[in-house]
């Protein structure tokens, strides 16, 4: 046999070695999703709005001017508590535009939440049923998305934003998008 | 084998007869992926969004939508994910091919191996005659002792 031959295993080792390797020391969460919808235009998304709030229609989203922040949550998420503060931080330090939208909640539970905690929506639809969520793409609340002025989803966040991500991701891609940040 | 057949048989007549629709969901709640669970296919999963994506399959399926369809449009929305079995396209060529292209080489290697095997153990001719005398000579003593 000649001598290369041996060199096989050592070849199959080294490629497996760098797959691992490559898995291991990947930053985010491998049961993260990329969003399938990522740079395609936002879907249209039937929802009822909450009372007392804005009527929330998809017409906004391909009238605006600026690029805008949606969030899904529901109050009995305990990581939109979490993530809660730094979206008031977003719309109040930094002007962001932020569209809610209240997934599978008791509307009482909702407004509760909103008066005890501040309200960071610009407007808030209601999905009951959870099929708009689908539309989206969502599979677990809090989610959030950035869509640019055209109507293009720029952004998914799965999960509570922290501060680190506020600073990291959510913020440069606004200023990156051209809203006007403070 | 013929009881298996007839037992075979026996299974499948008693298999309770389901309209296409709900036999065509079936299937689909079996090849959809679970994006909660994430290794729970929507049939075995109870998170509320695998109910919600039951409902909608069997929604569009009413509403005369085809399984590829169904499913095209569920990829559109999760990405291709959400498919236990990935689709054949020039993304996933490899996974699919990767079995064929390791079969060839486990063939390729099998071969090589008994090749070089069956020829090395034919030529004992690398022996002077001198030697095999020698050798034959210390073999014969092992048996005296």
């Amino acid at each position: 046999m000649q001598k290369y031959y041996y060199y096989i295993p050592l070849l199959f080792f080294l490629v497996l070695i760098i797959f691992f390797a490559r898995q291991l020391f990947y930053e985010k969460d491998p049961s993260e999703l990329p969003s399938a919808l990522l740079n395609k235009k936002l879907p249209e998304l039937k929802l009822d709005y909450m009372e007392g709030n804005k009527k929330f229609s998809s017409e906004y989203f391909f009238t605006a001017e600026e690029p805008y922040l949606i969030n899904v949550w529901a109050s009995w998420c305990a990581p939109c508590k979490v993530e809660h503060e730094y979206l008031m931080e977003l719309k109040e330090i930094y002007g962001a535009t932020i569209y809610g939208i209240n997934y599978k909640d008791r509307i009482e539970e909702a407004e509760f939440f909103l008066e005890s905690y501040g309200n960071p929506f610009k407007a808030i639809g209601i999905d009951n049923s959870g099929r708009v969520a689908i539309n989206l793409g969502v599979y677990g609340v809090p989610e959030t998305f950035i869509i640019d002025k055209f109507g293009f989803i720029k952004y998914r966040h799965v999960g509570p934003i922290q501060e680190y991500d506020m600073h990291n991701t959510i913020l440069p891609i606004l200023k990156k998008l051209g809203e006007r940040i403070n | 084998m013929k009881k298996f057949i007839l037992i075979f048989c026996i299974i499948f007549n008693s298999y309770p007869s389901f309209s296409d629709q709900n036999k065509i969901a079936e299937e689909l709640y079996n090849e959809l992926r679970c994006l909660v669970c994430q290794n729970q296919s929507i049939k075995e999963s109870d998170a509320p969004l695998a109910k919600d994506l039951k409902l909608i399959v069997l929604e569009q399926l009413k509403n005369g939508k085809s399984k590829a369809e169904v499913k095209s449009f569920l990829v559109e929305k999760y990405g291709e994910f959400i498919l236990f079995k990935p689709t054949f396209s020039v993304k996933n060529i490899f996974l699919w091919i990767a079995p064929i292209i390791f079969l060839l080489f486990g063939i390729i290697i099998l071969y090589r191996f008994f090749y070089f095997h069956s020829k090395n153990t034919n030529n004992d001719d690398h022996l002077s005659i001198s030697e095999k005398k020698k050798l034959k000579n210390i073999l014969d003593e092992d048996q005296n002792i």
